[in-house]
């Protein structure tokens, strides 16, 4: 039998190595980057500023993590942005308006997560959309629920302090809580990802969604868990934002898509599916504000750090397709 | 008289606009073989499918174990203990071997999965299979002939009883094929009842116990292999008698060279490799999967670039550094997976037959003279006889055979002199085969020069003026017509160097 | 709107002279403002700020039961929800009927001209406009003088000739009386920096250059060393606010020019235990901002009078369908207000929440 190792170029294999050499190289870059900045940018390199970076990504790691899981599959979610602002506000309204105890509140902008990602399921799964559309239609309608149900004006938590003083408090080497909330959400992400069945399934839907499907596999079903698994992790950004804010404010929320999308992609997760980590996807999310902050410092004007957040982006994927030449 | 696991009777059932089955009917024991024969478009397949969860019918009874059973989905077909091997791979290339194996059924300690013990498993199936697979590998970085046994394995994992393989020989080689033969016999003989749908008749013969013929969606006949001829089945698929005559073999081609290779390399499977291609010559390339034929056709073509070596066109050498510079020298290069690079599958004929020399048919505003494209497609359905209701219909809805037909004819549209073909006749059913056959020495006498790779032995003989035959990344032979013999290619085909060198 | 700006670059502390002294003949709210001192460099004042002299009608007289299309730059801020009751509690006290539409976000200039194309094609009396860009709009403004109906500015108003007035708050004076409060506060000297939602938006860029060239003219040993964006958005621009504290240890005030930008730096003062120990000054109400005026985080803010515009709007387009001549600029005033008067009622009216 000719089953003997496979041969060492062969195309498929080095996407094998894919992955973990993206990740290694989106590592090297915001190493690379954190080092620059610390040097050539004045008052840079402090440890506050390191903490403000680590602050700064905790909302957009954690959408990001939640969109990798879609995007692994080979689907995307755009509206994870605006579906935050929509569990804020579901917090808000739990916790504040109806005067229910905050643990509640924060239940709700969970189930409020879960229910949108399980729509956005749904409606790929079982009425054929596709992600893009579904989600597209998703982002819309989450933002104008958010203000519907919030009548256009800002919740705030006043009457909750436990809300804002837990997740912003800092009880470990001087890091606000929302920092540790974004590396746990991730931890179990990368549990479930790589230990567990809907991990599995993730990956194999994004593979080959027919052979998972003539396999057996519920695909229809599994899509919806899994969707709603990244409408889960909506609903832990929204009580984020929200508690860096201490208030759900209905007017956010465009824009947020992009850049989880962006740091999933930075972080080596394939938008053909099949491919991706949440380590890869947590390290795009750090390297997006280390560049924003590290520009902002250094007072590079608004209009460039749009421009070189793009060039990173490109340049990321442009990368990983340039090393994946090679090898072939 | 054993009772039967599987009965099927009067099936039918429609897509639109097409009567894939009309009345069908089959049957299965315990312990046999039951191959299922007919040309392509029979309904073989689509009667197997419909056993197999994947559709639905439209009217007939199912029965399995004397049970009328309704299997509405592949879940509910292998909890009724029936598996079938797809013809397609059917495989999640980012998952490793066991991961594949076992998806959906996945070991599990707790809310974990259970990695070792999946691993443990699938190497235990493949020991009982006597395979040598990593179940730790990645199924992408398998060769095909891997990933047909990754699926074999796994449609045995179920313990079926029922075990149905479609065209599982297709992209095995010869000793692939004794080994599968051996596994179909080993379950056979633990009582389980396979259904084997094949186009290699030979091989119905040597591993089946009877066979069903169908033809235009309708059972014909089944008989037992023993009392069977293999000119009688012919002739129950196509409805008339068939002689399988040795199609003459073209003039011996003109001596003029008109590619040359020389001295090419790349990575382990293309080592030194060095030919030549006369005009009008068919030339066949033998040797087992993996051998490297393949690879050695994508360097030419600079599918893959090669790390060395030189290529002479019409003896003037060439530099080919993208598959656009071999096409603008007359290089076509016609995959083995045609689904997958010959064609855009979604397109019409016409999109087909002209996509490789669209700037001909383009003005210079990149406009697209739609009549001449018109024109141009029309010839070739005509000159290949390409069997279409029109132009505009989606090459997704035609036979495997006229679909490379059109992949040959876009190639000829662009004007090509060399054509390199991968494995022609893969997956193309006896009728048509001899087609191809025609078509190819049609061309050879029209003095376009024809390399073949294949690996189905008669095939290459029949068909080649000349064999090159290959084992691991290098020639190990040349062989003219008059001298090949089956023997002589297989023995050079496992010339592996350490042997070689001793 | 141009005109305005170059008289306030060119003389901010006449410009405020001017609109201090407009005060005695304001109409509500602004009587009660005019009793406040508005000494442009006062720092402690209760209120400044000025109405014009333009007096409101008390009837609808031929705009009885007749439709005011009111096109904003946005619905779903507070400021704006607080525009749309203005007018729509005046549209009924006068008798005539108002809509009220604007685009999701202050960027969709296509979005809003498509609003104002469909409410010219239902023929109303007379338009409110606040343009998101003037000159994109300016073939349908032509469109409705030729159909005759009068277009009312407002907000950061409409740049062409054919609105019949422009009710607005003047930006870059009201930017002034920040950059003043601010230097006041700082003692004359140090680091500044600016926090904006936008760079394209006429509030933006009235705001932001109200409060730079006056710190310029005025407060020369004020040093305005970053001016960034934030999109009006408060987690966004916190992450910004803490850049700039970082990059300038020794900063010593913030301004925020708008809502989302000041609850930004309140966020980042919070998250860096800078409260008190940086000045920040604000523009517009909101919950948060006035809880941190109130606590004496926040130093102060300007208050535009939403309401106010809102009223005067429909005023102004009920005097114009009646054929009134009206002044070129409609003031609708403005309040610097701190938490010595916080409570006053007079801000108070003018405050959302």
């Amino acid at each position: 039998m000719q089953t003997t190792t496979p041969p060492a170029r062969s195309r498929v294999q080095s996407i094998l190595g894919g992955d973990s050499i993206q990740r290694l190289l989106a590592l090297g870059a915001l190493v690379l980057l954190l080092a620059f900045f610390s040097v050539v940018v004045p008052h840079f390199a402090s440890t506050n500023n390191y903490i403000d970076i680590l602050t700064a990504t905790a909302v957009n790691g954690v959408l990001a993590t939640g969109v990798t899981f879609v995007i692994i599959t080979g689907g995307i979610d755009l509206s994870v942005g605006t579906g935050m602002t929509f569990t804020s506000v579901v917090a808000g309204i739990v916790a504040v308006n109806m005067g229910l105890p905050l643990p509640l509140g924060l239940l709700a902008a969970l189930g409020a997560g879960a229910l949108v990602g399980s729509i956005n399921g749904a409606l790929i799964a079982k009425a054929k959309l596709p992600p893009f559309i579904a989600t597209l239609g998703m982002l819309y309608v989450t933002l104008g629920m958010a203000q519907v149900i919030s009548d256009v004006h800002p919740i705030y938590f006043d009457q909750q302090p436990a809300f804002q003083q837990f997740f912003m408090a800092k009880p470990v080497i001087g890091i606000p809580n929302i920092v540790w909330v974004m590396l746990g959400g991730a931890a179990i992400a990368w549990i479930l990802l790589n230990k567990t069945i809907l991990g599995r399934y993730t990956f194999a839907l994004g593979s080959n969604e027919e052979a998972t499907r003539l396999s057996g596999v519920n695909v229809d079903r599994w899509k919806i868990i899994i969707y709603a698994v990244d409408g889960l992790f909506i609903g832990l950004a929204g009580i984020v934002i929200a508690s860096r804010m201490n208030s759900a404010q209905p007017g956010l929320g465009m824009g947020y898509e992009l850049d989880a999308i962006a740091a999933a992609v930075i972080g080596g997760t394939s938008l053909s599916g099949g491919e991706g980590s949440v380590v890869g996807t947590i390290i795009g999310a750090f390297l997006i504000s280390t560049l924003r902050i590290g520009l902002s410092v250094a007072g590079i004007p608004d209009q460039w750090k749009s421009v070189i957040t793009g060039l990173v982006v490109i340049g990321a994927v442009w990368l990983d397709i340039l090393r994946r030449r090679s090898r072939a | 008289m054993v009772d039967p696991l599987v009965e099927m009777a009067g099936i039918d059932k429609s897509f639109p606009g097409v009567n894939a089955l009309e009345n069908a009917r089959f049957d299965l024991f315990p312990g046999e073989v039951h191959a299922l024969v007919g040309e392509n478009g029979a309904g073989k397949s689509t009667l197997m499918k419909i056993l197999s969860g994947i559709y639905r019918r439209d009217a007939g009874t199912i029965s399995v174990r004397g049970r009328e059973e309704e299997i509405t989905s592949p879940h509910a077909a292998q909890s009724l203990g029936i598996s079938i091997i797809h013809q397609e791979l059917n495989l999640m290339y980012h998952l490793t071997v066991a991961q594949n194996i076992f998806i959906g059924r996945e070991p599990r300690r707790g809310f974990l999965l259970d990695e070792g013990a999946l691993n443990a498993r699938a190497r235990q199936l493949f020991d009982d299979l006597h395979l040598n697979l990593d179940p730790r590998t990645r199924v992408g970085a398998l060769a095909v002939a891997q990933q047909q046994m990754v699926e074999i394995a796994k449609a045995l994992s179920f313990n079926s009883d029922v075990l149905i393989m479609d065209e599982p020989t297709a992209a095995l080689t010869d000793t692939e094929i004794d080994e599968l033969f051996r596994i179909i016999r080993q379950l056979r003989d633990q009582g389980k009842g396979i259904v084997h749908i094949s186009h290699r008749l030979v091989e119905l013969k040597q591993i089946s116990d009877r066979i069903t013929v169908m033809r235009d969606g309708r059972y014909i006949a089944t008989v037992n292999t023993a009392e069977a001829e293999i000119q009688q089945i012919i002739s129950m698929m196509v409805g008339r008698t068939v002689f399988e005559a040795t199609p003459e073999l073209p003039e011996q081609p003109d001596p003029t060279v008109v590619l040359k290779v020389k001295g090419l390399n790349l990575g382990r499977q293309v080592r030194d490799i060095t030919f030549q291609l006369h005009r009008g010559e068919i030339l066949g390339v033998a040797g087992l999967v993996g051998a490297g034929r393949t690879e050695v056709m994508r360097a030419i073509f600079a599918a893959d670039r090669p790390e060395s070596g030189e290529v002479t066109i019409n003896g003037k050498p060439v530099t080919i550094r993208a598959p656009s510079d071999a096409v603008r020298h007359g290089i076509a290069y016609l995959s083995e997976d045609r689904k997958r690079y010959g064609l855009a599958l979604g397109m019409d004929v016409e999109v087909n037959t002209v996509l490789a020399s669209l700037g001909r048919f383009a003005s210079s505003f990149g406009w697209i003279r739609t009549g001449a494209t018109r024109t141009a497609a029309l010839e070739q359905v005509k000159a290949l006889a390409i069997k279409t209701p029109g132009i505009a219909q989606r090459v997704k809805n035609l036979s495997g055979g006229n679909q490379q037909k059109v992949v040959i004819a876009k190639w000829l549209t662009a004007d090509t002199d060399i054509l390199i073909f991968d494995e022609p006749t893969r997956g193309i059913d006896v009728g048509a085969k001899s087609e191809i056959y025609r078509l190819l020495n049609d061309l050879a006498r029209q003095g376009k020069s024809i390399i073949m790779i294949s690996s189905e032995l008669p095939e290459v003989l029949r068909m080649s003026h000349r064999i090159l035959v290959m084992c691991e990344g290098r020639i190990t032979g040349e062989l003219s017509a008059a001298e090949a013999t089956q023997e002589r290619i297989m023995t050079l085909a496992t010339q592996r160097e350490s042997v070689a060198a001793a | 709107m141009k005109f305005t700006r170059l008289t306030s670059l060119a003389a901010g502390s006449m410009a405020l002279a001017l609109v201090a002294g407009a005060c005695s003949g304001s109409a509500t709210p602004a009587p009660a403002a005019s009793g406040a001192p508005a000494s442009a460099a006062a720092a402690a004042s209760a209120a400044t700020g000025a109405a014009s002299a333009y007096t409101a009608p008390t009837d609808a007289g031929k705009a009885k039961g007749k439709t005011i299309a009111i096109i904003s730059k946005g619905e779903q801020h507070q400021f704006w929800q607080a525009v749309k009751k203005g007018a729509l509690d005046e549209a009924a006290k006068l008798g005539v009927t108002a809509t009220y539409q604007g685009p999701a976000t202050e960027s969709e200039v296509d979005k809003q001209l498509t609003m104002l194309q469909t409410a010219l094609s239902n023929n109303p009396a007379a338009v409110c406009f606040a343009a998101l860009d003037s000159k994109a709009a300016g073939a349908l403004l032509q469109q409705a003088q030729a159909a005759n109906i009068p277009v009312v500015g407002f907000d950061s108003g409409v740049d062409s000739t054919i609105p019949v007035t422009t009710v607005a708050t003047d930006n870059i004076a009201a930017a002034g009386i920040e950059a003043d409060k601010l230097a006041a506060l700082i003692g004359d000297a140090g680091k500044v920096a600016v926090i904006v939602h936008d760079q394209t938006s006429q509030t933006g860029i009235t705001r932001r250059d109200g409060f730079v060239n006056q710190m310029k003219a005025k407060h020369p040993n004020v040093q305005v060393v970053s001016v960034q964006y934030g999109a009006g958005d408060p987690v966004k621009s916190a992450d910004i606010a803490k850049s700039i504290m970082t990059a300038n240890p020794d900063l010593k005030g913030f301004f925020g020019a708008n809502e989302g930008s000041i609850k930004g730096i309140l966020n980042a003062l919070k998250e860096t235990g800078k409260e008190g120990k940086i000045v920040a000054v604000g523009y517009d109400s909101g919950q948060q901002q006035l809880d941190a005026i109130n606590s004496g985080v926040e130093a102060g803010a300007i208050t535009q009078n939403p309401i106010g515009i809102g009223a005067k709007c429909v005023d102004a387009a009920v005097d114009a369908i009646n054929g009134k001549t009206l002044p070129k600029n409609i003031d609708t005033g403005f309040y610097w207000f701190d938490k010595t008067n916080i409570n006053s009622p007079e801000v108070q009216a003018v405050l959302y929440k």
